[in-house]
């Protein structure tokens, strides 16, 4: 009964079916529905009888046929025009509720929602049915269905929503007095507006009609104070910042007409004109403002009539291109962040405060536009700046008193590569040419000139100035010239040749050690280990002097002095020629062709070999280097790369190496002096690879061994089983899927293990194979030797326990076995919580376990442990205790999903009494208990039940503790 | 030994099939062969001048071809990596061979014309049975490290020299490679008649001689240039002169004990690159390429003039 209270019923329910009443008739099928017009008529039949009724009996007549309208026209009475309307030529029917134009009351369009329009009277199934004659493409266009015009903008929305109605001014209501005042500001800001600040303001029609409302309220002042009005609905003035440096309201020169009234609205210099568009009625009533002209009309002048106003090209567009593709792309971008309805403010009102900054004390404001004139004087700082920077140029370094011959001395190119058209140096060549012309020219004209010299007596003279003499004179000069020279560069420090950049200044032992090895000019690299090993002190490390060496010598290199790096950039072209003439004639002797001819193996193909008409060499017994051509019908370009390992041969098998390698020590002391059995058959097989090879086989035994063991006596035996009938492999397959138990139990007697080496041995034996130390279980490297987990853990478990009863001197057994981790080692819990850092990698604690929990067959144990158990587990007891023990049987456990958890409960379990963590567990466990226990929701009870399992657990490892 | 005689050009033959790659002498030396860059071989009459027959059906430039034993096929080797077995007498090709993966540089055939073997750029050597129909080769040599360019066969080796160097002697009878490395580049190579000896023509402008048994040099001659070219050499019938082109536009004939210029035979006075040359099996006379030409030198006009 209560429970009626609560239910909710939502329709109205069926009446209930009284069992006498049988349903009278069987429903109608969905076929024989019909719809039937009022005459009873069937509406709709099939297309070939006309498709539906309409009308009367499908025609245009009536009952009483068809009758012309009458038309009556008098002198006295004319009549009317009669406007047609469409519900003239309309049936009965369509004007109906269901119809095409169906005749009611109901909310008008604009008022209705849309989601409501297009509910009633189904009117888009209708507009469906109507034909859309206008468009090319028959029936409605969608975009009429998908775009629906805004008839209201969502600001004016939101207004209308909060009570405002269209014609009012935005906010609190005023009272009449207010409100006057309010107006007479605004009329007055509005005025100011209109005379001096024309920018941005949009027409303010609306504020004018106010203004005449004010007039007539004017009377009633004494008014009640409680009737409040809305405000005018009167738009503020926007101050625009200003951002130009124009005077007042200014706005420049437009380029459209000036009188034109384009020029007023926007500023947009080529405006198209709107022929189609409404005549600009309000171009009569004309403002006064100051407009974008400079001139022309005064800022009190009427403007005149558009007189000079000539149609512009400009204002036409020659193409069809739309002009301002890319900014609208912008735009839409920019709308992104705006709400619909709203558009971005296009101009950029924020202003970049200016903040004051800190001037440096002495700092001297300069004009830098001023011009100065290039006769002030400098100021005396900078002119001695100047100066010393243009004073070598001023100088000039004597270059420009020096001939190029002079100047190649200088630079000391003649010294090094001596010019063959020059050989003679200039001063002996133009002696001779000197004479030539002497001679082809009449010796009569006496003030000829050769050498310099001016011949005075007038007679012709023989050039008797020797050679060696004029060049001691040139260099004397020279000598003059380059001391001249160093005199002046002597500043310049780093580009004279003479004393060269000084890498090591800050450490002058160093320097003087670098120069000296500059001075050296050594090339050899053990050569200057040994110079520099002359002068570096003894105190410096053997690293120090290399580093020093490998820097003089990046240093000599780097800084090199001035000639040689002139040296180095210039060549003559003669020397390089001389140069080719060298190279072409060097390699021809050096060239030395050293005979070598090497010997391989070849095998001829047989059928090349019957081809020559010559027997295959060694009887076509040679080793076949390649088989690729018989192997492969295809060419392959890959073939013919060099370095590639997809062919067969190259491929090797990797061949799986155990990571623990190391013998066991039990096993070694089994088998403490017996060395890897050597695998005769393995030698053969390397001796067949190896042909040509003659390496004892022994050597290569001994070579491949150590390394590692390429295969164990298992996998021999799988070859050596395998042409062989299934009868006899049992053992094969006995040593292959034998269980590993027996060798996991250590400790199982020895008989066994025994028994089965022998077996094994036997097997071995007859196999003919050398007889493994190992059994072959423990051979098996490819055994997956890992501790097991999950649900092969859990089923391991109960012979664990089984043996746990009855020695308690168990855990010597499950003591890991060291080095021996072939062998799976059972442990119990508690060891290997024990051994938990030690075999962490290994191991897979409880609480990741899942699967069915396995029955605790052993009963609970309350020992002295119980008392150090912690409280949880006491409550939990308890709850144990009171609970209900039907669901003891199967009970899953729950993997835990965080193994820090587990660590928790473990440091708990085994410190009994821990930190907050414990206590933190403690108040969990009361809540749920308290839980249990008043409400006994579901949820709580399988907590606590985990909960003392996990105690259960705890319980027990006391218990062996 | 016979007295030199200077050779004269007997003959100029405008081969019209683009630069002329190659000129070869069948077996007996009465028809030559000339394989052209545009794709084809013609068959010539090299005394007469008279073009007998043309070879069309490579997908690209012709760079060798040999003729059989018996005249009665031409095998030919192509950039377009395959070599075409051809019919002499109806033109058209037999068989064609694909499987050398780059352009083939030169062909021979053994002496009895059954295995054809063809060298290419993709370092390999390949003997083809070529009276059968099987399609791949019976044997690929792929010791060489560099483009094959010429390959040779007696009654019981192939020869095959190499851009690396190395002159390789495949024994069938023997069953070992022998590989002679001289350190340049060969450009050609040829065959003595007694086969002992073989003519490398190199890349640094010397022709050498090398012996065949010990593999050693023998004699080194020089005076014709090189340069980058492909410049073939070959030795006369009489095994008495060594010819090789040049790139100069002329040819030089040594002596071949002595190795000393005994003619530089004019080919063309404005330059041409005279790289291919043929050398007739049996009497002194000499074809060279040259450009679209294909020339014929003679020293024995006597004995031409007793046969007209």
């Amino acid at each position: 009964m209560d429970e009626e209270e609560y239910l909710h019923r939502f329709g109205t329910p069926l009446e209930p079916l009284e069992k006498d009443e049988v349903p009278a008739k069987k429903p109608l099928m969905i076929e024989d529905q019909i719809v039937k017009d009022e005459n009873g008529k069937r509406r709709f039949h099939g297309a070939f009888t006309g498709g539906f009724s309409a009308g009367f009996w499908n025609t245009v007549g009536s009952l009483e046929g068809w009758t012309p309208q009458n038309f009556k026209s008098s002198r006295g009475e004319k009549a009317s025009k009669v406007q047609q309307r469409p519900e003239d030529f309309m049936d009965k029917e369509d004007l109906g509720e269901f119809g095409i134009a169906p005749q009611g009351i109901r909310t008008r369009d604009e008022f209705a929602k849309e989601s409501e329009q297009e509910q009633r009277t189904g009117q888009r199934k209708r507009k469906l049915m109507q034909p859309e004659v206008t468009g090319p493409i028959p029936g409605v266009p969608v975009l009429e269905q998908l775009l629906r015009p805004v008839r209201d903008k969502v600001a004016v929305r939101i207004l209308k929503s909060m009570g405002w109605k269209p014609g009012q001014g935005v906010g609190p209501r005023q009272t009449r007095k207010e409100k006057r005042l309010a107006t007479t500001r605004n009329q007055r800001e509005k005025y100011l507006l209109e005379h001096y600040g024309a920018e941005g303001l949009p027409n303010n029609d609306k504020s004018r009609n106010s203004e005449c409302d004010d007039d007539e309220n004017e009377e009633n002042e004494e008014e009640d104070e409680e009737i409040t009005f809305a405000p005018d609905d009167y738009e503020p003035a926007f101050y625009t910042p200003k951002d130009n440096r124009f005077g007042m309201s200014y706005s420049g020169l437009s380029r459209a007409p000036v009188l034109s009234k384009a020029s007023d609205i926007s500023g947009a210099p080529m405006q198209h004109i709107n022929l189609f568009g409404q005549l600009e009625m309000a171009a009569k009533q004309k403002q006064l403002s100051i407009r974008g002209q400079a001139f022309g009309v005064g800022a009190f002048e009427e403007e005149d009539d558009d007189i000079y106003a000539r149609d512009d090209m400009t204002r036409y567009d020659f193409s069809l291109a739309d002009k301002q593709p890319k900014q609208k792309k912008t735009q839409h971008v920019q709308q992104r962040h705006v709400i619909d309805g709203f558009c971005e403010d296009k101009r950029n009102t924020t202003h970049t405060k200016p903040f004051a900054i800190d001037l440096p004390r002495d700092f001297q404001p300069r004009n830098w536009l001023l011009r100065r004139s290039r006769f002030t004087p400098l100021d005396a700082e900078r002119a001695r700046k100047l100066a010393a920077t243009t004073e070598h140029k001023k100088a000039g370094l004597g270059r420009h008193d020096l001939n190029p011959e002079q100047r190649a001395q200088l630079l000391g190119e003649s010294q090094a590569k001596k010019n063959p058209f020059k050989t003679g140096t200039s001063v002996s060549s133009q002696q001779e040419r000197g004479k030539s012309l002497l001679e082809l020219i009449s010796s009569k004209s006496n003030n000829f000139t050769k050498g310099g010299l001016i011949t005075t007596t007038g007679e012709e003279q023989p050039t008797t100035t020797p050679p060696p003499e004029l060049s001691k004179e040139l260099q004397q000069s020279n000598s003059v010239i380059l001391e001249q020279a160093t005199a002046k560069t002597k500043n310049l420090a780093s580009s004279t040749p003479t004393t060269g950049f000084k890498p090591f200044l800050a450490d002058e032992a160093k320097q003087l050690r670098y120069e000296k090895f500059l001075a050296s000019n050594l090339q050899d690299d053990t050569e200057i280990t040994a110079f520099l090993a002359d002068l570096q002190p003894v105190t410096l490390s053997l690293w120090d002097r290399e580093m020093e060496k490998k820097e003089f010598v990046q240093a000599a290199k780097i800084y090199r002095p001035l000639a040689g790096l002139m040296l180095d950039r210039f060549v003559s072209e003669v020397t390089v020629q001389a140069q080719k003439a060298q190279v072409s004639v060097q390699p021809a002797e050096q060239r030395k062709i050293a005979m070598e001819r090497t010997k391989t193996m070849w095998k001829p193909s047989a059928l090349l070999c019957k081809r020559y008409n010559i027997a295959e060499p060694f009887g076509g017994a040679l080793p076949d280097a390649e088989k690729e051509p018989k192997a492969k019908s295809k060419m392959s370009i890959f073939d013919y790369l060099e370095t590639s390992i997809n062919t067969k041969e190259n491929f090797q098998t990797p061949s799986i190496i155990p990571k623990h390698i190391e013998v066991s020590k039990q096993q070694k002391r089994l088998t403490p002096s017996l060395p890897p059995p050597p695998d005769k058959e393995e030698e053969q097989q390397q001796i067949k690879e190896q042909p040509g090879l003659s390496v004892e086989p022994k050597q290569a035994a001994a070579a491949v061994k150590p390394t590692f063991v390429p295969r164990t006596p298992l996998e021999h035996a799988v070859d050596a089983a395998r042409n062989k009938p299934i009868s006899e492999k049992v053992d094969l397959f006995k040593s292959i899927f034998d269980d590993d138990d027996e060798d996991q139990m250590d400790t199982a007697p020895a008989e066994e293990e025994q028994t089965a080496d022998e077996k094994l041995a036997a097997m071995q034996a007859a196999l003919g194979l050398p007889i493994a130390g190992t059994s072959a279980a423990a051979a098996n490297v490819l055994r997956n030797t890992s501790p097991p987990r999950g649900i092969f853990a859990a089923l391991f478990k109960p012979a664990e326990k089984q043996e746990d009863k009855p020695a308690e001197t168990a855990p010597t057994k499950f003591a890991p076995i060291e080095g021996n981790k072939l062998k799976i080692a059972y442990k119990s819990r508690e060891e290997r919580l024990r051994n938990d850092k030690e075999l962490a990698m290994a191991e897979v604690p409880a609480e990741q376990l899942y699967g069915p929990r396995l029955p605790i067959s052993q009963p609970k144990q309350k020992t002295a442990s119980c008392a150090e158990a912690s409280i949880d587990a006491k409550l939990q007891q308890l709850w144990q205790q009171h609970a209900p023990s039907k669901r003891k049987t199967e009970n899953w456990v729950e993997r835990m999903m965080s193994s820090s958890d587990d660590s928790d409960e473990d440091s708990i379990d085994s410190s009994s009494s821990d930190g907050s963590n414990a206590k933190a567990k403690k108040s969990k466990a009361k809540r749920s208990h308290k839980k249990a226990s008043s409400k006994k929701s579901k949820k709580s009870k399988q907590k606590s039940k985990k909960k003392s399992k996990k105690s259960d657990k705890h319980k027990k490892k006391k218990s062996k503790h | 030994m016979p007295a030199f005689l200077d050779f004269n050009c007997c003959k100029t033959i405008d081969c019209k099939q683009g630069a002329v790659r190659a000129v070869r002498y069948n077996v007996d030396g009465t028809y030559c062969m000339s394989c052209g860059s545009d794709k084809k071989v013609k068959l010539w009459n090299p005394a007469t001048g008279l073009l007998l027959k043309t070879y069309g059906g490579h997908a690209d430039e012709v760079t060798d071809a040999v003729g059989s034993c018996d005249s009665s096929y031409i095998v030919s080797a192509s950039l377009d990596k395959s070599i075409i077995y051809w019919d002499v007498s109806t033109g058209t090709p037999v068989r064609r061979l694909r499987s050398h993966a780059g352009g083939v540089r030169c062909v021979c055939f053994n002496e009895d014309s059954s295995i054809a073997i063809s060298g290419g750029r993709d370092n390999a050597v390949m003997c083809w049975d070529i009276r059968t129909r099987r399609l791949e080769p019976v044997q690929v040599m792929k010791e060489a490290k560099d483009c094959i360019t010429t390959v040779l066969t007696n009654e019981q080796k192939i020869y095959a020299s190499s851009l690396d160097g190395c002159v390789r002697h495949y024994d069938i009878r023997m069953g070992e490679m022998c590989c002679d490395k001289i350190g340049q580049a060969i450009t050609y190579l040829a065959q003595t008649r007694d086969e002992q000896c073989l003519v490398a023509g190199c890349q640094d402008s010397v022709v050498r001689l090398l012996d065949c048994e010990s593999g050693g040099l023998l004699s080194e001659y020089k005076g014709h240039q090189a340069d980058d070219y492909h410049i073939e050499c070959g030795i006369l019938a009489s095994d008495a002169h060594i010819v090789a082109g040049s790139s100069a536009g002329d040819a030089v004939i040594w002596d071949l004990l002595e190795a000393k210029v005994l003619q530089r035979i004019r080919i063309s006075d404005n330059g041409g690159v005279v790289h291919s040359l043929a050398t007739h099996p049996k009497r002194q006379e000499l074809l060279f390429a040259r450009r679209r030409d294909m020339y014929v030198f003679s020293a024995d006009l006597q004995i031409e003039e007793q046969q007209l």
